[in-house]
């Protein structure tokens, strides 16, 4: 639903990346590989959080 | 142990570093990395009170991302101390870790623009929230460290010459080697020994009781710290064994 604040696996905070990465890498055009890089996300298990993420909070919000 | 111990640090910053300790066994080296998992406390949102949710999560789903925010922790904490954070967005808003209001100074998230929850119009989150020091090996919020490891130290000598038509294959290193008394992070070389020595017969071993460790914070305090109280915490856990066994 929102995305996670730590990566499951290490346990590294990468909460605060997603509205940079998902502005710039899924909205915008840039290498989602060169985006995680500058944003010092560097294993590949907290990759994956970012990657792998889907807002849902837009889609259950009008079954309240 | 008649190694000479010695630490030597090759890359440091505020969260992260990288440092060679020498003469130390490998049991030592790895109560050190426990340590700074498992017993070196932290601070980290435990109980709530929930005033009011009308977001489209539930209060311990709300609850679980609030225990999961590094809290800074200063060193005047005892275990079952708490602090008392609150934190009300209304919507249309999201609520920031950085909203979070607490009741020391000292304390505060360490990550400010953690998204907890995206409020719509209408929607409302308001609560009171209790921090709690606690060690890790009760619960992975509280730790402190966030994947530490260490790997043997490696040296590497040159023996001789490859043979004109041997074939070139990859000779992957990661981490830091030792050459002729140096430390070279692999990085330098992309990891490939035969890009630093084309067409040379390497030997590569391991040195004995040299260990490089990695480390990260969550933030919660810096890396010097984690590694102090690591280390601090097994010499405490040392005397109460000896304390212990005492006739
Ligand atoms: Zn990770």
């Amino acid at each position: 639903m929102m995305v996670p604040v730590r990566c499951f696996t290490c346990g590294n905070v990468v909460g605060q990346h997603w509205e940079e990465f998902k502005e710039r890498a899924r909205e915008g055009e840039e290498d989602p590989a060169e985006v995680l890089d500058e944003l010092g996300v560097e294993r590949a298990c907290c990759r994956r959080m970012l990657v792998s993420h889907k807002d849902l909070v837009d889609i259950v919000s009008p079954y309240q | 142990m008649s190694e000479e111990y010695d630490v030597t640090f090759i890359d440091r910053d505020e969260t992260s570093a990288r440092f060679l300790v020498r003469g130390v066994t490998p049991a030592f080296a790895n109560g050190i990395r426990r340590a700074m998992l498992a017993d070196v406390p932290t601070l980290s949102i435990d109980t709530v009170r929930v005033i009011e949710n009308s977001s489209v999560m539930f209060d311990e789903q709300i609850a679980l991302r609030l225990g999961l925010i590094p809290l800074t922790t200063p060193d005047d904490y005892r275990p079952d101390d708490t602090v008392t954070l609150a934190i009300d967005v209304e919507g249309p808003d999201t609520a920031y870790s950085g909203d979070l209001v607490s009741s020391d100074e000292q304390v505060q998230p360490a990550e400010a623009d953690v998204p907890i929850i995206d409020l719509k119009e209408g929607q409302r989150l308001e609560l009171e929230a209790d921090a709690e020091l606690g060690y890790g090996k009760d619960h992975a919020k509280h730790q402190g460290g966030v994947a530490v490891g260490y790997r043997h130290l490696q040296r590497v000598a040159v023996v001789g010459e490859k043979s004109e038509f041997e074939d070139e294959e990859p000779r992957i290193l990661r981490g830091v080697i030792e050459d002729d008394g140096e430390l070279v992070d692999t990085e330098a070389f992309e990891h490939d020994l035969t890009n630093r020595y084309p067409g040379k017969e390497l030997e590569v071993t391991d040195v004995p009781n040299a260990f490089v460790f990695d480390v990260e914070t969550d933030g919660s305090m810096p890396i010097d710290d984690l590694v102090l109280k690591a280390a601090e915490s097994l010499s405490t856990r040392a005397d109460e064994l000896e304390d212990a066994v005492q006739l």
